[in-house]
Protein backbone atom coordinates (compact mmCIF):
# COMPACT_ATOMS: atom_id res chain seq x y z
CA UNK A 1 0.00 0.00 0.00
CA UNK A 2 2.86 2.33 0.69
CA UNK A 3 3.80 2.28 -2.96
CA UNK A 4 0.37 3.42 -4.10
CA UNK A 5 -0.68 7.02 -3.87
CA UNK A 6 -4.22 7.47 -2.59
CA UNK A 7 -5.43 8.88 -5.92
CA UNK A 8 -4.11 5.96 -7.95
CA UNK A 9 -5.77 3.49 -5.58
CA UNK A 10 -9.14 5.19 -5.96
CA UNK A 11 -8.80 5.16 -9.75
CA UNK A 12 -8.01 1.48 -9.80
CA UNK A 13 -10.90 0.68 -7.48
CA UNK A 14 -13.36 2.62 -9.64
CA UNK A 15 -12.22 0.84 -12.86
CA UNK A 16 -12.66 -2.56 -11.23
CA UNK A 17 -16.04 -1.53 -9.92
CA UNK A 18 -17.17 -0.43 -13.38
CA UNK A 19 -16.08 -3.73 -14.86
CA UNK A 20 -18.08 -5.69 -12.33
CA UNK A 21 -21.17 -3.57 -12.76
CA UNK A 22 -21.00 -3.71 -16.59
CA UNK A 23 -20.49 -7.51 -16.45
CA UNK A 24 -23.45 -7.75 -14.12
CA UNK A 25 -25.63 -5.96 -16.61
CA UNK A 26 -24.66 -8.35 -19.44
CA UNK A 27 -24.90 -11.64 -17.56
CA UNK A 28 -26.29 -12.91 -14.27
CA UNK A 29 -23.79 -14.07 -11.70
CA UNK A 30 -23.55 -17.87 -12.02
CA UNK A 31 -24.45 -19.94 -8.97
CA UNK A 32 -21.65 -21.17 -6.77
CA UNK A 33 -20.50 -24.71 -7.78
CA UNK A 34 -21.66 -27.29 -5.25
CA UNK A 35 -19.39 -29.83 -3.54
CA UNK A 36 -19.41 -33.29 -5.11
CA UNK A 37 -19.42 -36.84 -3.78
CA UNK A 38 -16.77 -39.15 -5.26
CA UNK A 39 -18.29 -42.31 -6.65
CA UNK A 40 -17.40 -45.25 -8.88
CA UNK A 41 -18.82 -46.07 -12.29
CA UNK A 42 -20.31 -49.45 -13.05
CA UNK A 43 -21.03 -51.05 -16.39
CA UNK A 44 -24.26 -52.01 -18.11
CA UNK A 45 -24.60 -55.64 -19.22
CA UNK A 46 -21.79 -56.36 -21.67
CA UNK A 47 -23.04 -55.53 -25.14
CA UNK A 48 -22.10 -57.11 -28.45
CA UNK A 49 -19.91 -54.14 -29.32
CA UNK A 50 -17.55 -54.61 -26.37
CA UNK A 51 -13.90 -55.46 -26.97
CA UNK A 52 -11.10 -56.17 -24.49
CA UNK A 53 -7.77 -55.03 -25.92
CA UNK A 54 -4.29 -55.99 -24.66
CA UNK A 55 -2.78 -52.56 -24.09
CA UNK A 56 0.66 -51.33 -23.12
CA UNK A 57 1.78 -54.81 -21.95
CA UNK A 58 0.28 -53.98 -18.54
CA UNK A 59 -3.45 -54.13 -18.91
CA UNK A 60 -6.52 -55.14 -20.82
CA UNK A 61 -8.70 -52.19 -21.68
CA UNK A 62 -12.42 -52.63 -22.21
CA UNK A 63 -13.79 -50.49 -25.04
CA UNK A 64 -17.24 -49.52 -26.21
CA UNK A 65 -16.92 -50.21 -29.93
CA UNK A 66 -19.72 -47.84 -30.90
CA UNK A 67 -18.27 -44.82 -29.14
CA UNK A 68 -14.62 -45.82 -29.33
CA UNK A 69 -14.34 -45.01 -25.63
CA UNK A 70 -12.79 -46.79 -22.68
CA UNK A 71 -15.24 -48.42 -20.27
CA UNK A 72 -12.71 -49.80 -17.78
CA UNK A 73 -9.37 -51.52 -17.23
CA UNK A 74 -8.18 -54.88 -15.94
CA UNK A 75 -4.57 -55.42 -14.87
CA UNK A 76 -2.65 -58.00 -16.92
CA UNK A 77 1.01 -58.29 -17.88
CA UNK A 78 2.07 -59.38 -21.33
CA UNK A 79 2.13 -63.05 -20.32
CA UNK A 80 -1.24 -63.06 -18.58
CA UNK A 81 -4.26 -64.55 -20.29
CA UNK A 82 -7.84 -63.36 -20.30
CA UNK A 83 -11.25 -64.82 -21.08
CA UNK A 84 -14.86 -63.62 -20.94
CA UNK A 85 -17.43 -66.01 -19.41
CA UNK A 86 -19.99 -67.30 -21.92
CA UNK A 87 -22.77 -65.52 -19.96
CA UNK A 88 -20.65 -62.32 -19.96
CA UNK A 89 -20.97 -61.92 -16.19
CA UNK A 90 -17.34 -62.65 -15.33
CA UNK A 91 -13.94 -61.91 -16.80
CA UNK A 92 -11.07 -64.23 -15.90
CA UNK A 93 -7.36 -63.39 -15.94
CA UNK A 94 -4.67 -66.07 -15.49
CA UNK A 95 -1.74 -64.40 -13.76
CA UNK A 96 1.85 -65.25 -12.85
CA UNK A 97 3.75 -62.90 -10.58
CA UNK A 98 6.63 -62.82 -8.15
CA UNK A 99 6.22 -61.48 -4.62
CA UNK A 100 9.03 -58.96 -5.10
CA UNK A 101 8.54 -57.92 -8.69
CA UNK A 102 11.17 -59.77 -10.70
CA UNK A 103 12.07 -62.26 -7.95
CA UNK A 104 10.73 -63.78 -4.76
CA UNK A 105 7.94 -66.31 -4.40
CA UNK A 106 6.21 -67.26 -7.62
CA UNK A 107 2.44 -67.18 -7.54
CA UNK A 108 0.10 -68.45 -10.23
CA UNK A 109 -3.58 -67.79 -9.91
CA UNK A 110 -6.78 -67.17 -11.81
CA UNK A 111 -8.50 -63.89 -11.07
CA UNK A 112 -12.26 -63.64 -11.34
CA UNK A 113 -13.63 -60.15 -12.02
CA UNK A 114 -17.28 -59.14 -11.92
CA UNK A 115 -18.04 -57.86 -15.42
CA UNK A 116 -20.57 -55.33 -14.06
CA UNK A 117 -18.32 -53.63 -11.50
CA UNK A 118 -14.87 -54.93 -12.59
CA UNK A 119 -14.39 -55.80 -8.89
CA UNK A 120 -12.07 -58.71 -8.11
CA UNK A 121 -14.32 -61.38 -6.62
CA UNK A 122 -12.06 -64.47 -6.37
CA UNK A 123 -8.46 -65.51 -6.78
CA UNK A 124 -7.98 -69.21 -7.48
CA UNK A 125 -4.53 -70.75 -6.84
CA UNK A 126 -2.97 -72.51 -9.83
CA UNK A 127 0.07 -74.75 -10.31
CA UNK A 128 2.86 -73.10 -12.36
CA UNK A 129 1.47 -72.36 -15.77
CA UNK A 130 2.87 -71.70 -19.21
CA UNK A 131 4.39 -68.34 -19.87
CA UNK A 132 4.19 -67.27 -23.45
CA UNK A 133 3.02 -64.23 -25.27
CA UNK A 134 -0.72 -64.13 -24.69
CA UNK A 135 -2.91 -66.14 -26.97
CA UNK A 136 -6.55 -66.85 -26.41
CA UNK A 137 -5.78 -70.56 -26.82
CA UNK A 138 -3.73 -70.53 -23.57
CA UNK A 139 -6.87 -69.98 -21.48
CA UNK A 140 -10.28 -71.28 -22.49
CA UNK A 141 -13.61 -71.82 -20.76
CA UNK A 142 -16.15 -74.59 -21.14
CA UNK A 143 -19.33 -73.46 -22.82
CA UNK A 144 -21.39 -74.05 -19.65
CA UNK A 145 -19.07 -71.74 -17.71
CA UNK A 146 -18.18 -74.50 -15.23
CA UNK A 147 -14.54 -75.09 -16.16
CA UNK A 148 -11.51 -73.05 -17.08
CA UNK A 149 -8.69 -74.77 -18.97
CA UNK A 150 -5.26 -73.23 -18.35
CA UNK A 151 -2.35 -74.33 -20.53
CA UNK A 152 0.81 -75.02 -18.48
CA UNK A 153 4.43 -75.28 -19.60
CA UNK A 154 7.24 -75.96 -17.16
CA UNK A 155 8.61 -76.85 -19.84
CA UNK A 156 6.66 -80.14 -19.68
CA UNK A 157 3.17 -79.37 -20.89
CA UNK A 158 -0.18 -79.85 -19.21
CA UNK A 159 -3.62 -78.32 -18.80
CA UNK A 160 -4.99 -77.33 -15.39
CA UNK A 161 -8.72 -77.80 -15.14
CA UNK A 162 -10.26 -75.21 -12.82
CA UNK A 163 -13.70 -75.61 -11.27
CA UNK A 164 -15.16 -72.10 -11.55
CA UNK A 165 -18.19 -73.05 -9.43
CA UNK A 166 -16.03 -74.27 -6.55
CA UNK A 167 -13.31 -71.68 -7.18
CA UNK A 168 -10.47 -74.17 -7.08
CA UNK A 169 -8.14 -76.08 -9.39
CA UNK A 170 -9.60 -79.54 -9.92
CA UNK A 171 -6.66 -81.31 -11.54
CA UNK A 172 -3.85 -81.05 -14.04
CA UNK A 173 -3.78 -83.26 -17.12
CA UNK A 174 -0.38 -83.98 -18.67
CA UNK A 175 -0.32 -83.52 -22.44
CA UNK A 176 3.28 -84.45 -23.36
CA UNK A 177 4.31 -83.15 -26.76
CA UNK A 178 1.12 -81.12 -27.14
CA UNK A 179 -0.01 -77.57 -26.40
CA UNK A 180 -2.90 -75.09 -26.25
CA UNK A 181 -6.60 -75.66 -25.58
CA UNK A 182 -9.54 -76.02 -27.98
CA UNK A 183 -12.72 -76.68 -25.99
CA UNK A 184 -15.39 -79.14 -27.07
CA UNK A 185 -19.09 -78.36 -27.05
CA UNK A 186 -19.38 -80.43 -23.85
CA UNK A 187 -17.04 -81.79 -21.18
CA UNK A 188 -13.66 -81.80 -22.76
CA UNK A 189 -10.98 -80.20 -24.88
CA UNK A 190 -8.36 -81.05 -27.48
CA UNK A 191 -4.77 -79.95 -27.81
CA UNK A 192 -2.46 -79.79 -30.85
CA UNK A 193 0.54 -82.11 -30.84
CA UNK A 194 3.96 -81.87 -32.43
CA UNK A 195 3.34 -84.76 -34.81
CA UNK A 196 0.29 -83.10 -36.37
CA UNK A 197 -2.28 -84.98 -34.30
CA UNK A 198 -4.69 -84.04 -31.51
CA UNK A 199 -4.72 -85.22 -27.92
CA UNK A 200 -8.29 -85.27 -26.64
CA UNK A 201 -9.24 -85.00 -22.97
CA UNK A 202 -12.75 -86.00 -21.91
CA UNK A 203 -13.84 -84.85 -18.47
CA UNK A 204 -15.73 -87.54 -16.57
CA UNK A 205 -16.42 -86.29 -13.09
CA UNK A 206 -13.10 -86.14 -11.29
CA UNK A 207 -11.51 -88.46 -13.87
CA UNK A 208 -10.38 -87.83 -17.41
CA UNK A 209 -10.16 -90.06 -20.45
CA UNK A 210 -7.37 -89.22 -22.89
CA UNK A 211 -7.38 -90.26 -26.54
CA UNK A 212 -5.10 -89.50 -29.45
CA UNK A 213 -6.03 -88.88 -33.06
CA UNK A 214 -3.95 -89.76 -36.08
CA UNK A 215 -1.87 -86.94 -37.57
CA UNK A 216 -4.01 -84.85 -39.91
CA UNK A 217 -1.60 -82.08 -40.92
CA UNK A 218 2.11 -81.91 -41.77
CA UNK A 219 3.63 -80.38 -38.63
CA UNK A 220 7.13 -80.52 -40.08
CA UNK A 221 6.43 -78.58 -43.24
CA UNK A 222 3.14 -76.71 -42.95
CA UNK A 223 2.03 -76.41 -39.29
CA UNK A 224 -1.36 -75.08 -38.27
CA UNK A 225 -1.54 -71.73 -36.49
CA UNK A 226 -1.75 -71.65 -32.71
CA UNK A 227 -4.52 -69.10 -33.23
CA UNK A 228 -6.74 -71.61 -35.07
CA UNK A 229 -10.40 -71.16 -34.26
CA UNK A 230 -13.11 -73.13 -32.48
CA UNK A 231 -16.85 -72.53 -32.26
CA UNK A 232 -17.31 -73.22 -28.56
CA UNK A 233 -21.03 -73.93 -28.90
CA UNK A 234 -20.58 -76.72 -31.43
CA UNK A 235 -17.01 -77.83 -30.75
CA UNK A 236 -16.20 -77.43 -34.43
CA UNK A 237 -12.68 -76.23 -35.07
CA UNK A 238 -10.93 -74.74 -38.08
CA UNK A 239 -7.22 -75.51 -37.94
CA UNK A 240 -5.50 -73.25 -40.46
CA UNK A 241 -1.95 -73.83 -41.67
CA UNK A 242 0.82 -71.37 -42.50
CA UNK A 243 0.09 -71.78 -46.22
CA UNK A 244 -3.65 -71.30 -45.74
CA UNK A 245 -4.94 -74.87 -45.72
CA UNK A 246 -8.09 -75.11 -43.59
CA UNK A 247 -8.69 -78.38 -41.70
CA UNK A 248 -12.25 -78.54 -40.32
CA UNK A 249 -12.47 -80.88 -37.32
CA UNK A 250 -15.39 -81.64 -35.03
CA UNK A 251 -13.68 -82.03 -31.68
CA UNK A 252 -14.41 -84.84 -29.26
CA UNK A 253 -12.95 -88.07 -27.90
CA UNK A 254 -12.84 -89.25 -31.51
CA UNK A 255 -12.41 -86.12 -33.62
CA UNK A 256 -14.13 -86.12 -36.99
CA UNK A 257 -12.02 -84.63 -39.76
CA UNK A 258 -13.78 -82.71 -42.50
CA UNK A 259 -12.66 -81.94 -46.03
CA UNK A 260 -9.59 -79.70 -46.24
CA UNK A 261 -9.90 -76.46 -48.22
CA UNK A 262 -7.59 -73.61 -49.16
CA UNK A 263 -8.00 -69.92 -48.35
CA UNK A 264 -6.42 -69.05 -51.69
CA UNK A 265 -8.36 -71.52 -53.84
CA UNK A 266 -11.57 -70.32 -52.18
CA UNK A 267 -10.57 -66.87 -53.47
CA UNK A 268 -10.00 -68.09 -57.02
CA UNK A 269 -6.22 -68.14 -56.65
CA UNK A 270 -3.64 -70.94 -56.76
CA UNK A 271 -2.99 -72.64 -53.43
CA UNK A 272 0.01 -71.04 -51.72
CA UNK A 273 3.17 -73.13 -51.49
CA UNK A 274 6.15 -73.27 -49.18
CA UNK A 275 8.70 -71.36 -51.24
CA UNK A 276 10.37 -68.54 -49.35
CA UNK A 277 10.09 -66.36 -52.43
CA UNK A 278 6.75 -67.77 -53.54
CA UNK A 279 4.70 -64.60 -53.28
CA UNK A 280 1.05 -65.18 -52.45
CA UNK A 281 -1.70 -63.84 -50.25
CA UNK A 282 -1.18 -65.56 -46.90
CA UNK A 283 -2.65 -65.41 -43.39
CA UNK A 284 -0.46 -63.83 -40.73
CA UNK A 285 -0.06 -61.68 -37.64
CA UNK A 286 -0.43 -62.10 -33.89
CA UNK A 287 -4.12 -62.89 -34.15
CA UNK A 288 -4.96 -63.54 -37.80
CA UNK A 289 -8.41 -65.17 -37.49
CA UNK A 290 -11.89 -64.44 -36.21
CA UNK A 291 -14.85 -66.80 -36.58
CA UNK A 292 -18.22 -65.04 -36.69
CA UNK A 293 -20.24 -67.97 -35.52
CA UNK A 294 -23.78 -66.64 -36.10
CA UNK A 295 -23.05 -65.83 -39.75
CA UNK A 296 -20.61 -68.75 -40.09
CA UNK A 297 -18.03 -66.43 -41.61
CA UNK A 298 -14.27 -66.59 -41.20
CA UNK A 299 -12.37 -63.29 -41.12
CA UNK A 300 -8.69 -63.61 -42.02
CA UNK A 301 -5.89 -61.06 -41.82
CA UNK A 302 -4.02 -61.43 -45.14
CA UNK A 303 -0.76 -60.10 -46.57
CA UNK A 304 1.37 -60.77 -49.63
CA UNK A 305 4.56 -62.64 -48.88
CA UNK A 306 6.53 -65.85 -49.10
CA UNK A 307 6.55 -68.78 -46.71
CA UNK A 308 7.64 -68.04 -43.09
CA UNK A 309 5.76 -64.73 -43.10
CA UNK A 310 3.16 -66.13 -40.71
CA UNK A 311 3.80 -63.31 -38.22
CA UNK A 312 3.66 -60.51 -40.77
CA UNK A 313 0.96 -57.86 -40.36
CA UNK A 314 -2.02 -58.03 -42.69
CA UNK A 315 -3.06 -55.33 -45.13
CA UNK A 316 -6.52 -56.72 -45.86
CA UNK A 317 -9.24 -58.71 -44.14
CA UNK A 318 -10.68 -61.49 -46.26
CA UNK A 319 -14.14 -62.73 -45.34
CA UNK A 320 -15.14 -66.32 -46.15
CA UNK A 321 -18.43 -68.15 -46.11
CA UNK A 322 -17.38 -71.26 -44.20
CA UNK A 323 -20.39 -73.26 -45.39
CA UNK A 324 -19.71 -72.78 -49.09
CA UNK A 325 -15.96 -72.17 -48.64
CA UNK A 326 -15.97 -69.11 -50.86
CA UNK A 327 -14.48 -65.67 -50.48
CA UNK A 328 -17.26 -63.13 -49.92
CA UNK A 329 -15.43 -59.87 -49.36
CA UNK A 330 -12.01 -58.23 -49.26
CA UNK A 331 -11.67 -55.29 -46.88
CA UNK A 332 -8.79 -52.83 -47.15
CA UNK A 333 -7.32 -51.81 -43.81
CA UNK A 334 -6.22 -48.21 -43.25
CA UNK A 335 -2.76 -49.50 -42.36
CA UNK A 336 -1.24 -52.94 -41.59
CA UNK A 337 -2.77 -54.76 -38.63
CA UNK A 338 -1.29 -57.30 -36.20
CA UNK A 339 -4.56 -58.81 -35.09
CA UNK A 340 -8.31 -58.76 -35.60
CA UNK A 341 -11.46 -59.81 -33.86
CA UNK A 342 -15.11 -59.41 -34.85
CA UNK A 343 -18.15 -58.56 -32.72
CA UNK A 344 -20.64 -61.43 -32.39
CA UNK A 345 -23.82 -59.62 -33.54
CA UNK A 346 -25.44 -60.07 -36.93
CA UNK A 347 -27.15 -56.66 -37.19
CA UNK A 348 -24.10 -54.45 -37.44
CA UNK A 349 -20.95 -56.47 -36.81
CA UNK A 350 -17.72 -54.60 -36.25
CA UNK A 351 -14.14 -55.55 -37.03
CA UNK A 352 -11.62 -54.50 -34.40
CA UNK A 353 -8.23 -54.24 -36.09
CA UNK A 354 -5.14 -53.78 -33.90
CA UNK A 355 -2.84 -51.78 -36.14
CA UNK A 356 0.95 -51.98 -36.17
CA UNK A 357 0.86 -48.29 -35.20
CA UNK A 358 -0.79 -49.44 -31.91
CA UNK A 359 -4.04 -47.72 -32.86
CA UNK A 360 -7.27 -49.67 -32.97
CA UNK A 361 -9.36 -49.25 -36.11
CA UNK A 362 -13.05 -50.06 -35.72
CA UNK A 363 -14.59 -50.99 -39.08
CA UNK A 364 -18.05 -51.95 -40.20
CA UNK A 365 -17.83 -55.62 -41.15
CA UNK A 366 -20.68 -55.02 -43.57
CA UNK A 367 -19.31 -52.09 -45.54
CA UNK A 368 -15.63 -52.29 -44.65
CA UNK A 369 -15.64 -48.58 -43.78
CA UNK A 370 -13.62 -47.30 -40.83
CA UNK A 371 -16.04 -46.08 -38.14
CA UNK A 372 -13.54 -45.05 -35.47
CA UNK A 373 -9.80 -44.93 -34.96
CA UNK A 374 -8.64 -45.04 -31.35
CA UNK A 375 -5.22 -44.23 -29.86
CA UNK A 376 -5.36 -47.46 -27.89
CA UNK A 377 -1.65 -48.34 -27.40
CA UNK A 378 -2.81 -51.78 -28.50
CA UNK A 379 -0.76 -54.93 -28.93
CA UNK A 380 -2.11 -57.42 -31.46
CA UNK A 381 -4.45 -59.28 -29.14
CA UNK A 382 -8.08 -58.60 -28.33
CA UNK A 383 -11.14 -60.62 -27.35
CA UNK A 384 -14.89 -60.13 -27.67
CA UNK A 385 -17.84 -61.76 -25.87
CA UNK A 386 -19.48 -64.82 -27.36
CA UNK A 387 -22.85 -64.59 -29.15
CA UNK B 1 18.50 -98.52 -42.56
CA UNK B 2 18.17 -96.85 -45.93
CA UNK B 3 21.38 -94.97 -46.88
CA UNK B 4 21.07 -91.19 -46.99
CA UNK B 5 21.25 -89.21 -50.21
CA UNK B 6 24.82 -88.12 -49.44
CA UNK B 7 25.84 -91.69 -48.66
CA UNK B 8 24.40 -92.84 -51.97
CA UNK B 9 26.23 -90.10 -53.86
CA UNK B 10 29.46 -90.91 -52.03
CA UNK B 11 29.12 -94.59 -52.78
CA UNK B 12 28.42 -93.95 -56.47
CA UNK B 13 31.45 -91.67 -56.76
CA UNK B 14 33.69 -94.20 -55.05
CA UNK B 15 32.51 -97.02 -57.26
CA UNK B 16 32.97 -94.90 -60.40
CA UNK B 17 36.45 -93.87 -59.34
CA UNK B 18 37.41 -97.42 -58.52
CA UNK B 19 36.14 -98.76 -61.83
CA UNK B 20 37.88 -96.14 -63.95
CA UNK B 21 41.30 -95.94 -62.31
CA UNK B 22 43.87 -98.03 -60.57
CA UNK B 23 44.61 -97.28 -56.92
CA UNK B 24 48.23 -96.48 -57.75
CA UNK B 25 47.20 -94.11 -60.54
CA UNK B 26 44.93 -92.17 -58.19
CA UNK B 27 47.65 -91.90 -55.59
CA UNK B 28 50.06 -90.72 -58.25
CA UNK B 29 47.74 -87.94 -59.41
CA UNK B 30 47.01 -86.82 -55.86
CA UNK B 31 50.75 -86.79 -55.13
CA UNK B 32 51.43 -84.66 -58.21
CA UNK B 33 48.80 -82.16 -57.13
CA UNK B 34 50.28 -81.96 -53.63
CA UNK B 35 53.78 -81.33 -54.98
CA UNK B 36 52.53 -78.78 -57.48
CA UNK B 37 50.70 -77.02 -54.73
CA UNK B 38 53.92 -76.76 -52.79
CA UNK B 39 55.96 -75.50 -55.72
CA UNK B 40 53.41 -72.91 -56.85
CA UNK B 41 51.79 -71.55 -53.71
CA UNK B 42 48.36 -70.06 -54.37
CA UNK B 43 48.47 -66.29 -54.56
CA UNK B 44 46.16 -64.29 -52.24
CA UNK B 45 44.15 -63.13 -55.24
CA UNK B 46 43.56 -66.69 -56.30
CA UNK B 47 42.52 -67.62 -52.77
CA UNK B 48 40.11 -64.69 -52.63
CA UNK B 49 38.66 -65.71 -55.97
CA UNK B 50 38.27 -69.24 -54.77
CA UNK B 51 36.54 -68.04 -51.61
CA UNK B 52 34.28 -65.75 -53.61
CA UNK B 53 33.49 -68.66 -55.87
CA UNK B 54 32.45 -70.75 -52.88
CA UNK B 55 30.18 -67.99 -51.54
CA UNK B 56 28.79 -67.46 -55.04
CA UNK B 57 28.09 -71.15 -55.29
CA UNK B 58 26.28 -71.07 -51.96
CA UNK B 59 24.47 -67.89 -52.95
CA UNK B 60 23.40 -69.33 -56.28
CA UNK B 61 20.02 -70.10 -54.77
CA UNK B 62 19.37 -66.43 -54.00
CA UNK B 63 15.95 -66.72 -55.58
CA UNK B 64 14.93 -69.08 -52.82
CA UNK B 65 16.30 -67.08 -49.89
CA UNK B 66 13.82 -65.57 -47.48
CA UNK B 67 13.42 -61.80 -47.42
CA UNK B 68 15.28 -61.76 -44.11
CA UNK B 69 18.18 -63.70 -45.61
CA UNK B 70 18.37 -61.44 -48.67
CA UNK B 71 18.62 -58.33 -46.47
CA UNK B 72 20.68 -59.72 -43.58
CA UNK B 73 23.88 -57.93 -42.56
CA UNK B 74 26.87 -59.17 -40.56
CA UNK B 75 28.34 -55.97 -39.12
CA UNK B 76 25.93 -54.72 -36.44
CA UNK B 77 24.56 -57.29 -33.96
CA UNK B 78 22.38 -54.63 -32.29
CA UNK B 79 20.04 -54.51 -35.26
CA UNK B 80 17.12 -56.79 -36.00
CA UNK B 81 18.49 -57.55 -39.49
CA UNK B 82 21.77 -58.98 -38.12
CA UNK B 83 21.99 -62.41 -39.73
CA UNK B 84 21.71 -64.43 -36.50
CA UNK B 85 18.36 -62.80 -35.72
CA UNK B 86 16.41 -64.69 -38.39
CA UNK B 87 13.98 -66.18 -35.85
CA UNK B 88 14.22 -64.00 -32.75
CA UNK B 89 11.33 -62.55 -30.80
CA UNK B 90 12.31 -60.13 -28.10
CA UNK B 91 14.67 -57.38 -27.05
CA UNK B 92 18.31 -57.67 -28.13
CA UNK B 93 20.61 -58.04 -25.10
CA UNK B 94 23.32 -56.11 -26.99
CA UNK B 95 21.09 -53.05 -26.58
CA UNK B 96 20.73 -53.66 -22.83
CA UNK B 97 24.28 -53.88 -21.49
CA UNK B 98 24.94 -57.40 -22.73
CA UNK B 99 26.02 -58.79 -26.07
CA UNK B 100 25.22 -61.27 -28.80
CA UNK B 101 25.90 -64.18 -26.40
CA UNK B 102 26.19 -62.21 -23.14
CA UNK B 103 23.48 -61.46 -20.60
CA UNK B 104 23.39 -57.94 -19.11
CA UNK B 105 24.63 -57.48 -15.51
CA UNK B 106 22.29 -58.80 -12.85
CA UNK B 107 20.43 -61.18 -15.14
CA UNK B 108 20.62 -64.94 -15.58
CA UNK B 109 20.87 -66.90 -18.82
CA UNK B 110 18.16 -69.52 -19.21
CA UNK B 111 19.71 -73.00 -19.37
CA UNK B 112 17.29 -73.95 -22.15
CA UNK B 113 16.34 -72.07 -25.28
CA UNK B 114 14.66 -72.21 -28.62
CA UNK B 115 16.79 -72.47 -31.73
CA UNK B 116 16.85 -71.07 -35.21
CA UNK B 117 18.77 -71.89 -38.35
CA UNK B 118 20.20 -68.74 -39.91
CA UNK B 119 22.32 -68.10 -42.98
CA UNK B 120 25.54 -66.11 -42.61
CA UNK B 121 25.82 -63.82 -45.64
CA UNK B 122 29.64 -63.75 -45.32
CA UNK B 123 30.20 -67.43 -45.92
CA UNK B 124 26.82 -68.57 -47.23
CA UNK B 125 26.64 -71.25 -44.53
CA UNK B 126 23.71 -71.92 -42.25
CA UNK B 127 24.26 -72.08 -38.51
CA UNK B 128 22.15 -73.30 -35.62
CA UNK B 129 21.52 -70.36 -33.30
CA UNK B 130 20.47 -70.73 -29.64
CA UNK B 131 18.23 -67.84 -28.63
CA UNK B 132 18.87 -67.87 -24.90
CA UNK B 133 16.73 -65.51 -22.90
CA UNK B 134 18.27 -63.53 -20.04
CA UNK B 135 15.94 -63.62 -17.08
CA UNK B 136 15.33 -62.42 -13.55
CA UNK B 137 14.89 -58.71 -14.27
CA UNK B 138 12.03 -56.75 -15.65
CA UNK B 139 12.05 -56.34 -19.41
CA UNK B 140 14.85 -54.17 -20.76
CA UNK B 141 13.58 -50.77 -21.83
CA UNK B 142 15.50 -49.66 -24.90
CA UNK B 143 15.11 -48.40 -28.43
CA UNK B 144 12.25 -49.90 -30.39
CA UNK B 145 14.87 -50.67 -33.06
CA UNK B 146 16.12 -53.36 -30.66
CA UNK B 147 12.71 -55.04 -30.32
CA UNK B 148 12.71 -57.74 -32.98
CA UNK B 149 10.23 -60.31 -34.19
CA UNK B 150 11.37 -62.47 -37.08
CA UNK B 151 10.12 -65.88 -38.04
CA UNK B 152 12.25 -67.83 -40.52
CA UNK B 153 11.51 -71.51 -39.80
CA UNK B 154 9.68 -70.48 -36.62
CA UNK B 155 7.10 -73.01 -35.47
CA UNK B 156 4.07 -73.02 -33.16
CA UNK B 157 4.31 -73.71 -29.45
CA UNK B 158 3.49 -77.39 -29.94
CA UNK B 159 6.96 -77.55 -31.55
CA UNK B 160 8.57 -75.67 -28.66
CA UNK B 161 12.23 -76.05 -29.64
CA UNK B 162 11.70 -73.71 -32.57
CA UNK B 163 8.91 -71.56 -31.13
CA UNK B 164 9.88 -68.00 -30.22
CA UNK B 165 6.72 -66.79 -28.45
CA UNK B 166 7.57 -68.77 -25.31
CA UNK B 167 9.23 -67.03 -22.35
CA UNK B 168 12.28 -69.28 -22.20
CA UNK B 169 13.11 -68.61 -18.55
CA UNK B 170 12.89 -72.14 -17.19
CA UNK B 171 15.29 -73.03 -14.37
CA UNK B 172 16.19 -69.44 -13.51
CA UNK B 173 15.46 -67.65 -10.24
CA UNK B 174 12.35 -66.13 -11.73
CA UNK B 175 10.76 -66.30 -15.16
CA UNK B 176 10.82 -62.52 -15.51
CA UNK B 177 11.98 -61.88 -19.09
CA UNK B 178 14.71 -59.30 -19.69
CA UNK B 179 16.20 -59.79 -23.19
CA UNK B 180 17.36 -62.37 -25.74
CA UNK B 181 20.78 -63.44 -27.04
CA UNK B 182 21.72 -65.30 -30.22
CA UNK B 183 24.68 -67.64 -29.67
CA UNK B 184 26.10 -69.87 -32.40
CA UNK B 185 25.72 -73.55 -31.57
CA UNK B 186 27.36 -74.88 -34.71
CA UNK B 187 27.05 -75.23 -38.43
CA UNK B 188 23.72 -76.60 -39.56
CA UNK B 189 23.89 -79.92 -41.37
Amino acid sequence: MTCFSRSRYLLLASVVGMGVSMGGMAKAIPPVLQPEQSDVASLPPMGDHSVLVATGEQSFTLYDGDKGRILGTLPADMVDNIAIAPDRKDIYVAVTMWSRGDHGTREDFLRDYDAHTLDLTHEIELPPRGLAVFKQQNLELSQDGHWAFVFDMSPATGVTVVDLHEHKAARTVDIPGCALVFPWAHDGFSTICGDGSLTNVALAGSNVNVTHSKPFFDANRDPVFEQSQVDRKTGKALFISYTGQVYPVTLGATPVMGKTWSLQVAAGQPAAGMGQQEQAWRPGGDQPFAWHEADNKLYVLMHVGGYWTHKQEGTEVWVYDITTQHLLQRIDLPSPAKGITVSPDTANPQIYAMLASKKMAILSATTGQVEKTVEAKASGISIVPQP
Amino acid sequence: MKPSFLEQIGEQLTRKLASSSSRRGVLGRVGTAMVAGGVFPLLPVQRARAAAGNVAARAADVTTLSDFERRAQSSDPTKCNYWRHCAIDGVLCGCCGGGIHTCPPGTQPSPVSWIGTCRNPDDGRSYVIAYRDCCGRTTCTTSSDCECNTADREMPIYRPQTSNDIIWCFGTTSAAYHCSTAAIVGQAE
